[in-house]
C-alpha cells in the first residue's frame, strides 16, 4: 500500500515538474509577443517607467490612432493584402498543377524538376535580388505590385508542391480508377476528385503563400520605392528608421501587421510540418 | 482509355500516368516562372561576376569583361573571408541551440497532458510572426535605456553599455537569440511528431530489461528520431544561411562588419559599397554553398526514407 502511494506521489511530482517547465517555456516564447501588446496599448509615460511594470495600465488605442494618422498605414496594409492575394492565387494554382504532375505521373525529367524546386526553395533571395532588380528595371516592372507578387510566387511554389504532394499521393488509386471508368479524363480527375479531397492541404498552401508574401521585406524594399506603393513590411520599416516615431505607435504597427499570420498558422501547423520535412525527390 | 492499368505496387508507383504530354503541360507555368525569376537572374549574376560593373548608375556605363578577377579579388578579400566565417558560426550555433532546445522541449511535451494541443499551437507563434514585426519587437525589448531586457545591462557583471545590437560580441549574440526564439518552438513541434512514431512496445521492452530513462533515450528514442534530427539540423542551417531582414534591420551587418553574413555582404557590397560585380561574385559563392547544401539534404532524406 505504501509503495503504491509512493509511486503516485512520484508521478504527481513529475507531472508538476513537467507542467512548470512547459509553462516556463511557453512564457519565454510568448513574452516578446505579450510585451508588444502591452506596449501597444498603454501610454508611453507608463511604458518608459523604471523599473517596468509587467502588466498593462490605463489601456488605450492611441497608438493605433496615431499609426493610421501619421502614416498611410491602411494603404500599406491594402498593398500587402493585394500582393499577398495575387501571390497566393498564382502559387496555389501552379502548385496544384505541379504536384499533380509529380505525384500521379511518371515522366522523363521528373527528378530534374524536383531538384530545381528543391534548389529554388533553399536559395536565399538575397543572392539573386540584384539581377532580378536589373531585369525588372529593364522591363519597367519596378514599382509594380503585381510584378512583385510574381517573385514571391516563384519562391513559395516549391513549398506548395511539397505540401500538396503527400496529400495527393494519399488518395487511393481505386478511387481514381473508378472515376476513370466513369469517363473522367486526367484533368477531370484532378478537378472532381483530387482537388475536393485535398482541399485542407490546398487551403494550407494558400495560407503559407499568403503569409510568405505578407512577411517579405527584402524583395519588396528592393522593387518598390514609391511610398504610396509600399507593402506594410516596408512601410513599418520606414517608420522604424525615423527616430521620432513614438514607441506605442511602432508597436501598434507590429501588432496589427504581425498577429494575423500567427493566429492563422495555429490552425494549419500540421501541414507545414509535412511540407517542410517531406520535400524530397522520390524517384 | 489505357490508363488505369498499374495497381499500386509501391508507395510511389505511378498509377494513372499514361499520358505522355500532360505532365509536361502541367509544369509549364512553374517552369516559365522559374526560368524567368530564378534561372535567368542566376545566369545574369554569373555574367556580372565576370565583369567590372559598378552601380555608379550610368545605364550606358561601359562594362568590360574581366574574367576571374573578381573571384581572385574575393579570395584575397578579408571582409569576404570574415563573412564566410560569420555565416558558418551563425549557422552552426543556430543548428546547435535551436535544434537542441527544440529536442529538449519535445521530450518534455511528449507525454500526454491536458492542454497539449494548445501548447503546440502556441509554439507555432514565433515561426509565423513576420520578420519585420519581430525586428520591431526585439529592437524595443533590447533597447538599453528602456527595453525590458536591455535595461538588465545595469545589473550584469559584464559591460554591455555599448548596446545589445550595436557592440560586439553582443550584436552577434542577439541575432542568434532572435533566430533561436523564432525557430526552436517550431522545431520542437516537428520533433514531437517524430517522437510519437517511436514504437511504445520497444520502449516498454527496454524498461522491462532494466534500462533507465537515459539508456532508453540513447538506445531506443535517439536512433528512431535521428533522420528527423538531421533534417532539422539542415533546415536550421538553411534558415540561418537565408536570413536577411532580421539581421539587416537590427544590426545592418555591424558593428563594423561583425554580423555581416554572406547574404548581408551581397547586399551591402552592392548597395553600400556600390560594387555590383564583386557583389555578384559573392552571390555566386553563395549559390555554390546552396547547391552543396541541397545535395546533402537529398542524400540525408534518401537515407531517412530507406528506413521505412
Amino acid at each position: 500500500m505504501a509503495v503504491v502511494v509512493g509511486t503516485k506521489r512520484v508521478v504527481l511530482g513529475r507531472s508538476i515538474f513537467r507542467y512548470s517547465i512547459i509553462t516556463m517555456i511557453c512564457l519565454m516564447v510568448l513574452f516578446p509577443l505579450y510585451w508588444m501588446i502591452v506596449t501597444a496599448i498603454q501610454p508611453p509615460d507608463i511604458t518608459l517607467m523604471y523599473p517596468p511594470v509587467l502588466y498593462p495600465q490605463d489601456p488605450n488605442l492611441d497608438g493605433f490612432r496615431e499609426l493610421f494618422r501619421d502614416n498611410p498605414m491602411s494603404k500599406w496594409l491594402i498593398n500587402s493584402g493585394f500582393v499577398a492575394l495575387l501571390a497566393t492565387l498564382i502559387t496555389t494554382s501552379f502548385s496544384v498543377l505541379g504536384a499533380y504532375a509529380i505525384s500521379w505521373f511518371q515522366w522523363k525529367g521528373k527528378t530534374a524538376f524536383g531538384l530545381m524546386l528543391l534548389f529554388t526553395q533553399m536559395l536565399p533571395e538575397a543572392l539573386i535580388v540584384i539581377p532580378i532588380y536589373k531585369i525588372y528595371d529593364q522591363m519597367h516592372m519596378l514599382n509594380n505590385l503585381a510584378a512583385l507578387s510574381l517573385i514571391h510566387a516563384a519562391f513559395v511554389i516549391p513549398v506548395g508542391v511539397w505540401i500538396l504532394r503527400p496529400a495527393f499521393e494519399s488518395i487511393p488509386s481505386e478511387v481514381i480508377e473508378a472515376a476513370q471508368i466513369d469517363g473522367c479524363d486526367h484533368l477531370a480527375v484532378l478537378r472532381k476528385i483530387i482537388i475536393p479531397l485535398c482541399s485542407p492541404a490546398i487551403m494550407a498552401v494558400s495560407v503559407v503563400s499568403f503569409f510568405a508574401s505578407w512577411g517579405d521585406y527584402l524583395l519588396a524594399v528592393t522593387m518598390i520605392s514609391k511610398q504610396e506603393l509600399y507593402p506594410a513590411s516596408v512601410g513599418l520599416a520606414s517608420t522604424m528608421s525615423q527616430l521620432n516615431t513614438p514607441i506605442q505607435e511602432l508597436l501598434s504597427g507590429a501588432l496589427i501587421y504581425g498577429l494575423p499570420p500567427v493566429i492563422l498558422y495555429m490552425f494549419i501547423q500540421k501541414y507545414i510540418i509535412s511540407g517542410l520535412t517531406a520535400g524530397a525527390i522520390k524517384g | 482509355m489505357v490508363s488505369f492499368v498499374s495497381p499500386r505496387t509501391t508507395f510511389n508507383s505511378t498509377r494513372i500516368g499514361s499520358s505522355k504530354k500532360l505532365p509536361y503541360v502541367l509544369i509549364i507555368p512553374i517552369a516559365i516562372l522559374t526560368a524567368f525569376l530564378v534561372v535567368y537572374p542566376i545566369s545574369q549574376g554569373i555574367y556580372l561576376s565576370l565583369t567590372d560593373k559598378t552601380l555608379g548608375a550610368a545605364v550606358d556605363q561601359k562594362v568590360s569583361f574581366v574574367g576571374l578577377a573578381n573571384y581572385i579579388n574575393l579570395i584575397q578579400n578579408s571582409a569576404f573571408l570574415a563573412s564566410i566565417r560569420i555565416t558558418v558560426s551563425y549557422a552552426t550555433l543556430n543548428v546547435i541551440f535551436s535544434v537542441g532546445a527544440g529536442l529538449l522541449t519535445a521530450l518534455l511535451v511528449n507525454k500526454r497532458f491536458k492542454g497539449r494541443g494548445g501548447v503546440r499551437a502556441l509554439l507555432t507563434a514565433p515561426w509565423a510572426f513576420p520578420d519585420i514585426a519581430s525586428v520591431i519587437v526585439f529592437i524595443w525589448i533590447l533597447n538599453s535605456a528602456f527595453g525590458v531586457v536591455g535595461i538588465l545591462n545595469q545589473h550584469l557583471p559584464f559591460d554591455t553599455s555599448g548596446g545589445w545590437l550595436t557592440s560586439s560580441p553582443y550584436a552577434f549574440i542577439s541575432i542568434i537569440g532572435m533566430s533561436m526564439w523564432k525557430t526552436f518552438p517550431f522545431y520542437s513541434i516537428v520533433l514531437l511528431a517524430s517522437l510519437q512514431s517511436v514504437p511504445d512496445d520497444l520502449l516498454e521492452a527496454a524498461t522491462v530489461d532494466g534500462a533507465g530513462p537515459f539508456q532508453r533515450f540513447k538506445n531506443v528514442t535517439l536512433p528512431s528520431i535521428k533522420p528527423t534530427l538531421y533534417l532539422l539540423g539542415l533546415l536550421a542551417f538553411i534558415f540561418a544561411f537565408r536570413q536577411f531582414s532580421m539581421i539587416y534591420l537590427t544590426t545592418g551587418g555591424g558593428p563594423e562588419r561583425d554580423t555581416e553574413t554572406l547574404v548581408i555582404s551581397v547586399y551591402n557590397t552592392a548597395f553600400k559599397y556600390y560594387d555590383y560585380a564583386l557583389s555578384s561574385a559573392i552571390g555566386v559563392a553563395g549559390l555554390i554553398i546552396t547547391f552543396v547544401v541541397a545535395v546533402v539534404f537529398l542524400s540525408l532524406q534518401n537515407r531517412a526514407q530507406k528506413r521505412f
